[in-house]
Parts: C-alpha cells; sequence; structure tokens
C-alpha cells in the first residue's frame, strides 16, 4: 500500500499497578498524546477504542471511556479484541475518505484489578469446554508448549533462555514500569510450575497499561509530524477453535496473516526486507513460534537462535527490543504497544532500547486460546 | 472512496422468545446460510467478515472465536464490534468501511443474540453496576436519593423520564405512544421474522397492559427475543455481477454525547429526550449523502425503538419532521405501511429485539424494502428511493444512521 | 488535581450472573451416547475427518455434518501436561498434580482432551495406548466418561 495512511504520534504506559482509574488512564493517555502532538480532541474526526467488558467489569464499557478520551458529540466505536485491531480499523476508515484523523485507545487493568485469566476462560465453549473444566489458557499453551519442544527437540530448559531473552530486553525498556532487573534463566527455571513445562515467569505478566495512536491520512500527517511512520500493509486471519484440530506446534493462521500484510506491503522476501519486529508472544515459545510463521527465519532456525540471542538489539532483524508481553501485557492493549513501540524505533526515538535504524517493521496482536486469531501489521519510514 | 451494496440479507428462520433446539454457534448458522442462499454467494467469495452482539446476555467473550468453525470464515480476518444497543450497525458500518477503504469487495456482517440463555436484566443493569456496588458499598442508601428513579425498573426508569420529556416538549399523550406500539404490533404481524405480532393490535388493547413507570406501559416495552442476522456488501463492481437488486450505502454516520446518568443519587441527569447524538449523527449522515431536505427525500425509515415512544420522538430528532408534529402524522396514518413515510413496516425493536441484530434488523428492513423483497405483506407499496435506518444504544447515548438508497450514490 | 488522587478506594465487587446454556441437538445426543458407555462422533463428506465431540459443522470443508460413527473407547495418547494449579473464574489456586491430555481414540481423526490417571508421569509417551474408565454413577454427564487410563 502506498503512503495513504500514517502512525503520526504514540503514548503508553504500562505497569503491574498504574495507581489510576481506567478513566483517568484513558484521559492522561489522550490528553498526552494531543499535547505532544500539539492539537485538541476536535481536530481528531474518529475514535476507535479497543477495550474488554469482562475485563472492564461493566457491560458497553466504551460507555464511560468516551468522555475520558475525548469523544463527546463525536464519532466513536469499539473493536472488542486486541487493540492491533483498532489499528486496522482506523486505517479502513481513513482509507475510506471521510476522516482524516483517527485516535485509537487500548487499555486494561489487568495489573491489579481484574482476573485477566477471565477473558479467556469466558471465551471458550460454555457448552463443553467449560463444563469440563479442564482446558483454559494456561493448559492450552502448555499442551502447545510441550509439542512445539518435543518437535524441535528442545528440552525444558530452552523455554527459560526464551523467556529470559524477554525479560532481559524489557528491564532496559523504560516504558515496562515492572521490576525485571534480575530475572535471568535461573530464576525463570526455578519460578513454580503452572501447567508443565509451562512456569510462572515462562508466562505472561498481566499488567495495567494504555496506548493512544494517532492515524492520519496523507496529507494531514505530513502537518502534523515530519516523520510519519506510514502502514505499509496488514492482514489477520483466525484457526479453528478446537485446538485438537490444529498442528499445536505452528501458528497457521498467523502465518496466513503475515502473508497477507506482506502482500498488501508489497513484501517478497521477509527475511532479508523486514528491520525489526515486534511480536505478542504471550509464553516463552510463542515468540519464536511467531518468527517462524512470520516469515522472519527459516524454517527449525528460531528457536535455537532466540535463545541464544540471535534477534537481540545488535542482530541484523532485532526481535521485540521491547521485551514483548512477556515483560507487559497490558490485555487488549497489547498488540497496540507493539505498534507503538515499532513507531519508536522506527523514528530512531527509542532510546536506551533502540535497535539499530530499522526502515521497515512488522507488529503483531494474538487473540484467543493458543494464538487462535492474529493480526499482523507492516510499517515503514 | 467508493460505492457499497447490501447485496444479500439472511435471518435465521424464525426469531422467538427461546430457541430450545439449537446451540449459539448453530443459531447464527442458519442466518449465515439464508444469505448465501439469498444472494447466490458461496463462502468463497467472501473476503472479510464483521461480527457483533452484546456478549453479557450469554456470558461468552468474543464468541467469533468458539462459533468460527460455524460462520464459514476459517482462515479470513473478522472484525468483532461491541457497542451496546448499536452494535448490529456498528458491526455493519465496519463492514461497510472494509469494502468502502477499497482493500475488500465482499464482506460479511453477522449479529446474534441468544436472550433466552442469560438474564436480559442482568446485561442491561451490567452498565452501572460499578456505581451501584460502588455506593453500596459506602453505605449510601440509594433508595433515598431522587435519583433512585433513574434506576427503578432497570432500564424502564430512565426511559420513564425520556417518555415524559418526549411528552412535554411534543405535546402528545400516553394515548398516543399506545397508538404508536398498537401499530408496531399490527406491522410485526405482516413480518415473518418478528417475535411479537399482533394483527388485531388497538391503541386500547395496549392501553390496558400495566403501567410500569409513567408513561410506559408493559405494552410498550420491547421483548427479548433469540435471533440471528446477517448481511453481505459488496463494492460497486462486484455487486453489479452478483444482485440483480441491491440497496446502495449512501452515507453512514455515528455520534455519542456523554453516558446519561450525571448524577444519579441526586437526578441530575441530561435530558434523555434530547438526543443531540441523533441530532448531529442524522445531519452529517445527511450532508455525507447530499440529502438537503430529507423531510422529501427519504420514503422510509426504520427507526431503534425499544420502547413505543422512542419511533415518534427519533422521527423529530432524526430531522424528518417537526417537534410535535410526529404525533399528528401517526393520527394521520401517514406512518402506516401504505403511508407517505412509512416508519417501521417491520414493527421495529418492539417487536423483535434480539439486541445484537436490532440495529442491524432497521438496516437490513430498508434495504429489503429498497430491493422490493420485504415478506409477509410488509413491503411497502410505493417505490422506496431512499430509506433511514437508526441504531439507539449505550446508556442512552449511541445513535448511529445509516442512509440506503436504491442506485449508487453520485459521487 | 494531583490531591484528589490519594482519596481513591478500590471496591470489591463481587458478581455472579447465572447462565443456560442450549447444547443444541449434536453435543446432547454425545452426551446420551456416554451414559451408554459409546463414544459418538460425526464423520466429514468432505474431508473425512471423524470429530468427537460431535458438532453441526465442519470448519474447513465449511460443510454440515450428517453422519453419525461410533469410536472406540481406546486409543494413542498424543500428548500431555501436568497441572499444579486449577483455575476457578479466572483465579489459579494451588493444587496436587494432576495430567490431563490429548487421546486419539480408534477412529476419531482429532485428539480429545481428557484427564489421565493410573499412570506414573515419567512413564507417559505420546503413542501410548489408554482406554476410557467409566463412572456411569456421576450425576452429571460431562464426567461419565471419567479419564483415560492404562488399557
Amino acid at each position: 500500500m502506498d503512503e495513504k495512511v500514517a502512525v503520526v504520534g504514540i503514548n503508553y504506559a504500562q505497569g503491574d499497578d498504574l495507581g489510576l482509574t481506567r478513566e483517568r488512564l484513558c484521559f492522561q493517555t489522550v490528553k498526552g498524546l494531543l499535547v505532544q502532538l500539539g492539537i485538541d480532541r476536535h481536530a481528531i474526526d474518529s475514535f476507535i477504542l479497543a477495550s474488554n467488558d469482562f475485563l472492564e467489569g461493566r457491560t458497553i464499557s466504551n460507555v464511560f471511556e468516551d468522555g475520558p478520551v475525548g469523544a463527546y458529540l463525536k464519532d466513536e466505536t469499539k473493536v472488542e479484541m486486541d487493540g492491533i485491531n483498532a489499528v486496522v480499523y482506523g486505517a479502513l476508515r481513513i482509507l475510506e475518505g471521510s476522516y482524516d484523523t483517527v485516535m485509537v485507545v487500548a487499555h486494561s487493568l489487568c495489573g491489579h484489578q481484574v482476573s485477566p485469566y477471565l477473558q479467556v476462560q469466558y471465551s471458550l465453549d460454555p457448552t463443553y469446554d467449560r463444563q469440563l473444566g479442564l482446558l483454559n489458557e494456561l493448559s492450552g499453551a502448555a499442551l502447545q508448549a510441550r509439542s512445539y519442544l518435543r518437535r524441535n527437540g528442545l528440552d525444558e530448559g530452552w523455554l527459560d533462555q526464551a523467556a529470559a531473552r524477554e525479560l532481559a530486553a524489557g528491564a532496559a525498556n523504560e516504558k515496562v514500569t515492572r521490576p525485571l532487573q534480575g530475572m535471568d534463566e535461573g530464576k525463570v527455571g526455578s519460578s513454580p510450575f503452572l501447567y508443565e513445562p509451562l512456569r510462572e515467569l515462562h508466562c505472561y505478566p498481566p499488567t495495567d497499561g494504555a496506548c493512544a495512536i494517532v492515524l492520519a491520512s496523507a496529507g494531514k500527517a505530513r502537518e502534523l509530524t515530519d516523520k510519519p511512520v506510514w502502514i505499509k500493509g496488514f492482514g489477520s486471519s483466525i484457526d479453528s477453535y478446537y485446538i485438537t484440530h490444529r498442528d499445536l506446534t505452528v501458528s497457521s493462521s498467523a502465518a496466513e496473516a503475515a502473508r497477507r500484510a506482506y502482500a498488501m506491503a508489497g513484501i517478497t522476501d521477509p527475511e532479508v526486507q523486514i528491520g525489526l519486529a515486534e511480536i505478542s508472544g504471550l509464553f516463552a515459545h510463542q515468540t519464536p513460534m511467531l518468527i517462524e510463521a512470520l516469515g522472519l527465519a527459516p524454517e527449525g532456525e528460531a528457536p535455537r537462535g532466540f535463545a541464544q540471542g540471535s534477534f537481540g538489539r545488535e542482530a541484523r532483524l532485532p526481535v521485540n527490543p521491547s521485551g514483548g508481553a512477556l515483560s507487559a501485557h497490558p490485555v487488549c492493549a497489547t498488540g497496540a504497544v507493539r505498534v507503538a513501540e515499532a513507531f519508536r524505533q522506527l523514528r530512531g526515538e527509542a532510546g536506551a532500547v533502540q535497535a539499530g535504524e530499522p526502515r521497515l517493521a512488522v507488529a503483531h496482536g494474538q487473540d484467543g486460546l493458543c494464538m487462535q486469531q492474529n493480526t499482523v501489521l507492516v510499517l515503514g519510514i | 472512496m467508493r460505492n457499497v451494496a447490501i447485496v444479500g440479507v439472511g435471518y435465521c428462520p424464525v426469531f422467538v422468545s427461546k430457541r430450545n433446539d439449537v446451540s449459539i454457534p448453530e443459531m447464527i448458522s442458519e442466518a449465515i446460510h439464508n444469505a448465501y442462499l439469498n444472494c447466490g454467494l458461496t463462502p468463497e467469495n467472501v473476503d472479510a467478515f464483521t461480527f457483533g452482539n452484546m456478549h453479557t446476555f450469554e456470558g461468552v467473550n468474543m464468541p467469533h472465536l468458539w462459533s468460527i468453525d460455524h460462520l464459514t470464515a476459517l482462515g479470513k480476518p473478522i472484525m468483532r464490534i461491541a457497542t451496546g444497543g448499536t452494535t448490529g450497525m456498528s458491526a455493519f458500518h465496519c463492514a461497510y468501511y472494509h469494502v468502502a477503504s477499497g482493500l475488500y469487495d465482499v464482506v460479511m456482517t453477522i449479529t446474534f443474540e441468544k436472550h433466552s440463555e442469560g438474564d436480559a436484566q442482568v446485561g442491561l443493569a451490567g452498565i452501572i453496576t460499578p456505581e451501584i456496588m460502588t455506593v453500596l458499598s459506602l453505605g449510601i442508601d440509594l433508595t433515598g436519593g431522587s435519583g433512585m428513579g433513574g434506576l427503578g425498573g432497570g432500564s424502564a426508569g430512565g426511559i420513564s423520564f425520556q417518555a415524559t420529556s418526549y411528552l412535554h416538549h411534543s405535546g402528545a399523550g400516553i394515548e398516543h405512544i399506545d397508538a404508536q406500539a398498537a401499530l408496531e404490533r399490527r406491522n410485526a404481524a405482516k413480518n415473518p421474522y418478528a417475535h411479537l405480532k399482533d394483527p388485531e393490535c388497538t391503541a386500547e388493547k395496549i392501553a390496558q397492559t400495566p403501567l410500569v413507570s409513567y408513561p410506559i406501559r408493559y405494552g410498550h416495552i420491547c421483548p427479548t427475543t433469540d435471533g440471528a442476522t446477517v448481511c453481505i456488501l459488496a463494492s460497486e463492481d462486484k455487486a453489479a455481477k452478483i444482485a440483480d437488486k441491491a440497496a446502495w450505502i449512501h452515507a453512514v454516520a455515528n455520534c455519542t454525547t456523554d453516558a446519561t446518568t450525571g448524577n444519579l443519587i441526586e437526578g441530575l441527569i441530561t435530558d434523555p429526550a434530547e438526543q443531540m447524538s441523533c441530532q448531529l449523527a442524522a445531519k452529517r449522515a445527511y450532508e455525507r449523502a447530499g440529502i438537503e431536505d430529507p423531510r422529501k427525500e427519504i420514503d422510509l425509515v426504520e427507526i431503534y425503538n425499544g420502547f413505543a415512544h422512542q419511533t415518534l420522538m427519533f422521527l423529530e430528532k432524526l430531522g424528518l419532521c417537526e417537534v410535535g408534529e410526529a404525533h399528528k402524522m401517526l393520527e394521520r396514518g401517514e406512518t402506516e405501511i401504505d403511508g407517505r413515510l412509512p416508519v417501521n413496516a417491520s414493527g421495529g425493536v418492539v417487536s423483535t429485539n434480539s439486541i445484537g441484530t436490532s440495529a442491524l434488523n432497521r438496516v437490513t428492513e430498508c434495504a429489503l424494502q429498497i430491493m422490493g423483497k420485504a415478506e409477509g405483506g410488509h413491503q411497502v407499496p410505493k417505490k422506496v428511493r431512499k430509506a433511514l435506518a437508526h441504531g439507539w444504544g449505550g446508556l442512552m447515548q449511541y445513535n448511529t444512521v445509516t442512509i440506503l438508497g436504491d442506485a449508487p450514490l453520485k459521487r | 488535581m494531583e490531591g484528589l488522587m490519594e482519596s481513591y478506594f478500590t471496591p470489591l465487587v463481587p458478581m455472579d450472573f447465572g447462565y443456560q446454556y442450549r447444547l443444541g441437538a449434536y453435543l446432547e445426543r454425545y452426551l446420551d451416547g456416554l451414559r451408554e458407555r459409546k463414544i459418538l462422533g460425526v464423520r466429514c463428506e468432505g474431508c473425512g475427518d471423524v470429530m468427537v465431540p460431535p458438532r453441526m459443522y465442519c470448519g474447513k470443508c465449511r460443510r454440515k455434518l450428517e453422519e453419525w460413527i461410533e469410536v472406540k473407547d481406546r486409543g494413542e495418547l498424543v500428548e500431555f501436561t501436568v497441572g499444579h494449579v486449577i483455575m476457578s473464574k479466572g483465579k489459579l489456586s494451588p493444587s496436587d498434580p494432576y495430567i490431563i491430555g490429548l487421546v486419539r481414540l480408534d477412529g476419531a481423526t482429532h485428539p480429545l482432551l481428557a484427564r489421565i490417571q493410573g499412570v506414573e508421569v515419567s512413564s507417559l509417551r505420546p503413542g501410548m495406548r489408554l482406554r476410557a474408565h467409566w463412572n456411569e454413577a456421576a450425576e452429571n454427564d460431562y464426567f461419565v466418561l471419567d479419564h483415560f487410563g492404562p488399557e
């Protein structure tokens, strides 16, 4: 896709307990971004929210988010999925032609206010899986992890290494306000088992977080910033609900989502052309799986490479210099945060976690059990 | 920007209180199957999907994840939208933007609700449960405040404020609400996909139903229904190949105002009959559709009316008549199926309410009227060139508007 | 303005809603079958896959499933995990270790998720043969097929 829609500004925060109500968090995040861009809420034509009623504890949760995000008497709608999809919807609205600017706001307070596992538990089949009580987000991920280890000839220590890589990156990221120092392989490997082989530190930490992103049409983008980050392409795909029907060792819907995104972006050799990836891997085995699904490494090379640090900040193709979702998972906002992190990397504004000078980046978000639904965005500067 | 058409509509076979024979995914698959049948498309033809419903009513989060294998959508993009009462139209608008963006040619909107599996009051009260619980846990006595009226009777409490204000400003009386409800139940009797049907309904019959909270009678209130509705949209080039008749989208608009609670306890709330967001959404939609005089150009309307007075109230707020005029139009028979401006020929939400579908049904009904495909006797005799579909929800604050035409808009 | 933030408090709001789900004809027939120690599945005419538990649609082929098949009550272990926590209403609580696994029954295409008992964790291996152990006294239909264990 040519330069038609750009990300012009971002503002986000993540932490175990941001000490704010939802309304205050949304307000501050949006206000901070408006101030940054030197505009007020009237410069925004449309608002797309991403939140989840089960996590908000109320029906139609966007009812009380409208005021704080500045949508009063304006066009507003809500996507109830990972925030990366709200970014895609925002792009569609701008492409349609009626809007020049869209504000995307994704958030949740999973760090301290609500049991985050609820949102996946309540997405399970109420007529069967919920009745049997065996399948949940963790047991599903564990079955997937074990299958993946077995297929690739990896031992459980590999999970510790993979997790430690992400946590070390997160520790260096000032946008992750969590105590991640010292979370090395040993620490990870001695955290308690949840469902073998997954230990506590192999699994995402649910956190508080909000992410606001402003998208703009080509003309407007250049007014708002001298470094617009263009949305080159996006794609989304979904696997069968039944994990028993899927080959759990690959994420076919992530591969399909990437294929569609690359086709739209005109990318024929992602391994060579993509300069950076921000991927929402929720468990230690997922980021390496997704690296392969996104075509960013030859098959079979990602797991060992990832554990050994071949996708670190100095690599040719850094993956998750932000620390990824394993360092902070503000459910619903996570995919949007990946977009925000890719944005600042492309503009050379990532400070301590700047990973080279990428020109093209990939951002990824997921929903559902064992990465059932995936969305991939290609961004370029 | 390119023109987008509705090429197919699919309803599940019946809209009733309880579909005991099917699970949620099975019920949705019926409407999908019918949509394909009605326009001759197959799943291979569909590029993307949007999905909407209000999950508190079934207690299933993101039900598109669980139902996906029943939705003919494996492998494809599917976006989930949830915005309360307006969900059906919001999901439809999302599909519109998919096609209008130029990136997808054929997109399906899927909506449903299976109220029989949950408790409707729970779903509705769930909007302000945190506020109520906070107030209770602080030891504040809710019954002492004058705002208690806003909470009384679930959503009927705030609604009675709205109805009273509407009657005050328009000069209409409760007898007009009775008459409107009766008209919609009679219309519903001619719609095979409606829930509450009464071909012999009269204002007097409605007036005999118990008062819930003045001026809202039991007979003015929508039912809870199990149902699913599917709509297929296509780009201009594709539409020409698919459908001999299509309904063209001329404009979509959406607006929100503040959540109409204000200070719950003291009863200081925004006038819920003002519906500024409806006035603004309609204005934006008319501008986008190039409509200068909606009262002359709109041939048919489908209004989101969970409560019968809302048909009259929104007719005014949408700018389709002067304030104080709607109930007079009703008296003169202008809003009947064979009238000058048929309103809710389908029977409206007050006759059929499976919430996820309710706002989409307003669009599909307008589309069917334009295409001349409304069944059961509720097809209006006049030629429908332009129609307006309206959706409403949230905490009385969301309004969505869609304007459809019988030919593509000249841009 | 900042001073106001110090007076926040977080009330606990326990909410418990009851729902009654319709299973649909396919699952109902499956559960009836369990009472007779039968494990029923449906076969897709498009791809030939046999789904257990049965359902109305094959997502891959987008076909309605009409052909009922009874599969065997024994099969092979595909994968397993040992749980050390129980999840209830989204919260975790510790548990004595228990095994859940995917068991592909003879005649079915895809595995079934079930508890595994009576086997040492150290001897669990994909490919090993297991069979269903029944509990006809279970009041809850879902637990009539109690677990998979040694043949």
